[in-house]
């Protein structure tokens, strides 16, 4: 491991990844103060205001400060990745290391239930999730989290195989090991490093997909400062003035690709044998 | 051959089954109602009921779903409520669109994709191949609505050359057709660029490092032609099935592409089932996109084991 | 080898834009003098709609796009005339009440004939649509009174009243109380929503849904020479900025509504002439006068002084629609009154009225809202922003239409942003949404005085005495507050210069492209 973090110390591109989410993190956690303005206050006479000294971002058709409200973004994004990862996280380990620790008829449901859910467009399934529960920032962490819980499945059951007829794991069942334990002691660990690149890659398709779920109105409230939403009101606002769709969709590719650099980064440092491939999302 | 495409198709069977349960009942977990999209903000009781009755939306959910699942065999998708036209006729008339789109993301996918992915494994390590390495990272991160944003905000609003949105058929109008396809089909593509540059370049990579290809070098097979003939040409299956899956995916996958330049697709037609609760709209839309994929799949599959020999069926 | 790709694509791009751009856009503006004076008949006229219709029955249709698809096929018995309010014959070349205005005589134009069949429209065919219209229910109340219809000859219909009905005519003038060919009805199984069973200015070529309907010109339309049109197409353009720049890139030569913010845009615009009148839709809080704690009309008054309503009116309009701080009417309507209530913002008053309420420390709720209508989520926006001024935290939650409607239907709401579009006579206005038992009375809105002033208003046959009445009625109902009044919107077009004859309409209705015609 710490050679991996040494490996991963040397890639200047992930290095510089990792800046990136670091300075979210930071606009995330002190948004209110860092962000000049209040990201909800409106105000008549900064109205559909260009980037300039008083609004370094613009403001947007009610006056609301954009700079303010991308810090905040940073916020809902940020949240909305991490529990929502967390979700497929949990929820696909704990499916695969069962499909692929006992296997048999267990195996061949969770698998044929992941084939059957990969089949649908992660947006249109998220979508539909959306409908379901209604528009809100928990249920966008929930639908994404359903959405992309196969894929850490997948990995995590591979993973399962691979160790499941090993010695070591042989003899502790022969000894009377419970089944929990095992899993916990020795098939969990084995699986952490391809867990890791996953979860850092989801993180960039969650932010995408809540961005992406705003932007079709059925994300988060429509007042919050979500860059979702912001780009999908600069877009009807283009006409008036770029600033209010370019920031946000900036904040969202800033975001997304530190997240793919560092997972990038992450795959050619811990699994040296995959260096360079370019894996498929 | 035959007995693995058979072996194949009855792998697929208990998924397209598991898809017809997750479409029919995910969808009917929808709250809302049709019968109150369809009677507007005015309406009362004895209508919504006598609706409700019209539709079988008053039968036990099991029930319906067998009645549906029958009727969607002998080809039936069901009717929508919303415009009382059959759901299957729709998509079909939507089809064209998505279709189209995804046929110039991916033709544009292809085109920039894999002479860069080529040249960039060639090149390893160097300036092309860095330019291909942030390609395919920016490709990846930059969300597509967000490019068809910027290129209306330059093609249609700041240059003024091309229509913001909307669609005109290809037989109405090639032209015009090509004006309105022209900037979705690039913002839904360079996603798919990078994916299949990233794969290119993998697969390449690997192909360079085979004994054979070393050996080719070795005896002095000049160079263009070991990259094209010996290199590229086993390099390109897994680059195919990658394509085969993204266009799959991109059937349903370009919804926000969609609504973005008010394009009538299939992805378009599952919000405005969403929007309208139309059940059997959106059950029939997302059955139909799901399966796609997994035919799509299937025949991406085959043809994998057509050009590699080295799987045996 | 990228960059050239790039390049290559580049040019491409360009040179279908330049190609195409040369055949869609005129480049000199139209000189005056080259107008001609004489109306200029034939070429294709495309109009852009904010969606696509849901059906072509006129009977059955709620919606205003495919109330504007419908209008142009249709004739109805009276029309509304250019001046909101007024009504003028049409089908019908004129007719009679009686002293009591319970008796109304329809003398029928002879030369009227339907599309499909040819058929000469007779008074049966009145009779049968107006009875289908009371079928499908719809517009059933318009014809409540309706006791019996009685057709003495081919050209002649009585309506017989159970009470006066001043708004009668207005209500035979509503542009989807149309007469229909009960054979095509008959042909296509009771329904209409794909047919053309009219006698319009316009018949029906093609509707291909979400892209566009065609209508060509009835030659045997029963007023010489018009319409001047050979074919109107119609285009659902749902997004506001791709409706705008497929006007200023000349791809439609109408678009029908334009919000305030691109108002502004097309102000600017060569060869793009703006047209816009008061309008007749109007916005507002609806407020659930039946849930706690807004059964307290000292906290639904409390909210109207919290609503900074010329704030929301520069935000979301662009200051471009007519501020309701008193009564609804639009000021060219004959029963308009001055009425001001809520002259300005006071949210010391507003707060000092929850005190007297008992919620000096204000309390929580949510503001319903439909996500189909971009205007009213952001005019939600700034409402929670007033109402927060003075205690009141609100959520907004924004749904789509069938969640949305079937909440509001069902009353299922604390707040609501919503509007209605299209009303003429003060009967249509105000019974149905203010009336215990009327028929959107979603606020749950109940005063049995104003039940009276509403049941007296229908039968009054005096203008002026029901004029007072519904001075009375506005007052009463803006006091209690079960709605927030917020503003009356232009209603304004855009079109380019070319597009001659064009007459906007208080309530949307596109009646007048029939003497709509082309320069070039």
């Amino acid at each position: 491991m710490r050679e991996a973090w040494h490996r991963l110390g040397r890639n200047p591109l992930a290095l510089g990844g990792l800046t990136v989410i670091a300075a979210f993190l930071v606009c995330a956690a002190g948004a209110p103060f860092i962000a000049p303005y209040d990201p909800y206050a409106m105000s008549e006479g900064s109205m559909l205001r260009p980037p300039g000294p008083e609004h370094w971002l613009g403001a947007d058709q009610f006056g609301r400060d954009i700079l303010s409200r991308v810090v905040h973004g940073a916020r809902i994004s940020l949240r909305v990745g991490l529990i929502a990862v967390g979700i497929a996280l949990s929820a696909g380990t704990l499916l695969g290391v069962i499909a692929g620790y006992f296997g048999r008829w267990i195996d061949q449901l969770v698998s044929r239930l992941f084939e059957v859910v990969f089949a649908f467009p992660d947006i249109l399934l998220a979508l539909v999730i959306m409908a379901i529960l209604g528009p809100s920032t928990t249920n966008v962490m929930i639908a994404i989290g359903i959405v992309y819980t196969p894929i850490f499945g997948r990995i995590a059951r591979g993973s399962t195989l691979a160790v499941r007829n090993a010695t070591y794991v042989e003899a502790a069942r022969s000894m009377g090991v419970g089944h929990g334990m095992i899993m916990a002691r020795h098939v969990l660990p084995n699986i952490t490093a391809p867990m890791i690149i996953q979860t850092t890659l989801s993180f960039a398709f969650a932010i995408l997909a809540e961005a992406a779920l705003s932007f079709l109105g059925l994300g988060v409230e429509p007042d919050a400062p979500s860059w979702g939403i912001m780009l999908s009101e600069g877009r009807n606002w283009m006409q008036h003035g770029w600033w209010i769709a370019v920031f946000p969709g900036l904040a969202i590719t800033l975001a997304v690709l530190s997240f793919n650099v560092v997972g990038d980064g992450l795959r050619d440092a811990l699994d040296p044998r995959l260096r360079g491939r370019g894996d498929v999302p | 051959m035959l007995r693995y495409t058979f072996r194949r198709l009855l792998l697929a069977l208990p998924v397209l089954v598991g898809i017809s349960v997750i479409a029919f009942f995910m969808v009917r977990l929808v709250p809302g109602d049709t019968v109150t999209a369809l009677l507007g903000a005015h309406y009362s009781e004895a209508e919504a009921a006598a609706l409700r009755q019209k539709y079988e939306l008053d039968r036990p959910l099991v029930v319906q779903y067998f009645v549906w699942l029958g009727h969607v065999l002998s080809g039936d998708l069901g009717v929508s409520a919303f415009t009382g036209e059959p759901v299957l006729g729709t998509i079909v008339s939507r089809l064209a669109v998505t279709v189209q789109l995804v046929v110039i993301s991916i033709g544009f996918a292809v085109l920039v994709a894999v002479p860069l992915g080529v040249m960039a494994a060639v090149g390893r390590g160097g300036r092309t191949d860095f330019v291909a390495t942030v390609f395919g990272l920016l490709g990846i991160s930059v969300p597509g609505f967000w490019l068809g944003v910027l290129f209306i905000l330059l093609f249609s609003l700041y240059l003024g050359w091309l229509p913001s949105g909307g669609f005109v058929s290809l037989v109405d109008d090639p032209v015009a057709n090509l004006r309105h396809m022209a900037m979705p089909g690039l913002a839904l593509g360079m996603a798919v660029a990078a994916v299949v540059m990233r794969m290119t370049r993998g697969a390449m990579l690997d192909v360079l490092g085979e004994d054979y290809v070393r050996m080719a070098r070795a005896k002095g097979v000049p160079r263009r032609r070991l990259i094209i003939r010996h290199a590229l040409r086993n390099a390109l299956i897994p680059v195919v099935t990658v394509t085969g899956i993204q266009a799959g995916y991109l059937l349903g996958g370009s919804i926000v592409i969609e609504q973005v330049f008010s394009l009538p697709g299939i992805g378009l037609l599952a919000l405005q089932a969403i929007t309208n609760r139309d059940y059997a709209l959106l059950q029939g839309t997302v059955l139909f996109v799901a399966v796609a994929f997994v035919l799509i799949n299937l025949l991406v599959d085959l043809i994998y084991a057509r050009l590699d020999p080295r799987i045996e069926y | 080898m990228r960059s050239t790709m790039m390049a290559r694509l580049l040019l491409l791009a360009v040179a279908m834009a330049t190609g195409a751009s040369g055949c869609a856009r005129h480049d000199q503006p139209i000189d005056p003098a080259d107008i001609p004076d004489e109306p200029l008949p034939g070429g294709t006229l495309t109009v852009a709609i904010q969606a696509d219709g849901l059906s072509l029955d006129p009977h059955a249709v709620t919606d205003a796009p495919s109330m504007r698809l419908i209008e142009n096929m249709y004739g109805t018995l009276l029309r509304y005339g250019d001046d909101y309010g007024e009504v003028e014959s049409y089908l019908a070349e004129s007719y009679q009440a009686s002293a009591d205005r319970r008796t109304y005589t329809f003398a029928l134009r002879p030369d009227v004939r339907f599309h499909a069949t040819g058929r000469p429209l007779t008074s049966a065919d009145v009779e049968y649509s107006i009875r289908r219209i009371i079928d499908h229910r719809v517009r059933a109340d318009q014809f409540e009174p309706v006791d019996s219809i009685s057709t003495p000859d081919a050209h002649t219909v009585t309506f017989h009243l159970s009470r006066p009905a001043p708004a009668f005519p207005t209500y035979l003038a509503y542009p989807m109380n149309v007469i229909v060919d009960r054979d095509v009805v008959e042909a296509n199984d009771g329904s209409l929503s794909r047919s053309d069973a009219g006698t319009g200015p316009f018949r029906l070529v093609e509707w291909r849904r979400d892209r566009h309907l065609i209508l060509e010109r009835y030659e045997a339309y029963h007023l010489e020479g018009l319409p001047y049109l050979d074919r109107l197409v119609f285009r659902p353009i749902p997004d506001e900025t791709a409706r705008t720049t497929a006007l200023r890139t000349g791809e439609v030569h109408i678009t029908l509504d334009v919000p305030g913010k691109d108002r502004v845009i097309l102000e600017d615009a060569p060869h793009v002439e703006l047209a816009s009148v008061p309008g007749t839709f109007w916005e507002y809080v609806g407020i659930n006068a039946r849930r706690e704690p807004f059964d307290d009309h000292r906290v639904r008054q409390a909210m109207a002084w919290a609503v900074d309503r010329s704030m929301v009116s520069r935000f979301v309009t662009f200051s471009r629609a007519r501020v309701l701080t008193g009564g609804f009417l639009p000021t060219s309507h004959w029963a308009y009154t001055e009425l001001e209530v809520y002259p300005a913002r006071d949210t010391d008053r507003a707060r000092e009225l929850l005190r007297a309420a008992g919620l000096a420390d204000g309390f929580r709720a949510v503001i319903r809202v439909g996500s189909a209508f971009p205007y009213q989520v952001a005019a939600a926006q700034v409402v929670k922003q007033n109402l927060e001024d003075v205690g009141i935290v609100t959520e907004i939650l924004a749904e789509e239409s069938a969640v949305f409607f079937d909440a509001l239907g069902r009353s299922d709401f604390d707040l609501t942003v919503v509007g209605w579009l299209g009303f003429v006579d003060p009967d249509e206005w105000f019974y149905n949404i203010f009336h215990s038992a009327g028929r959107w009375n979603q606020q749950g809105y109940s005063n049995p005085r104003v039940d009276r002033l509403l049941e007296e208003g229908r039968v009054e046959t005096d203008p002026g005495a029901r004029k007072g009445i519904y001075h009375r009625v506005q007052e009463k109902v803006v006091r209690d507050a079960p709605v927030v009044l917020l503003y009356l919107n232009d209603q304004t077009s855009a079109y380019l210069d070319t597009v001659q004859g064009f007459r906007v309409h208080a309530t949307a209705t596109t009646l007048s492209l029939r003497e709509t015609w082309l320069v070039r």
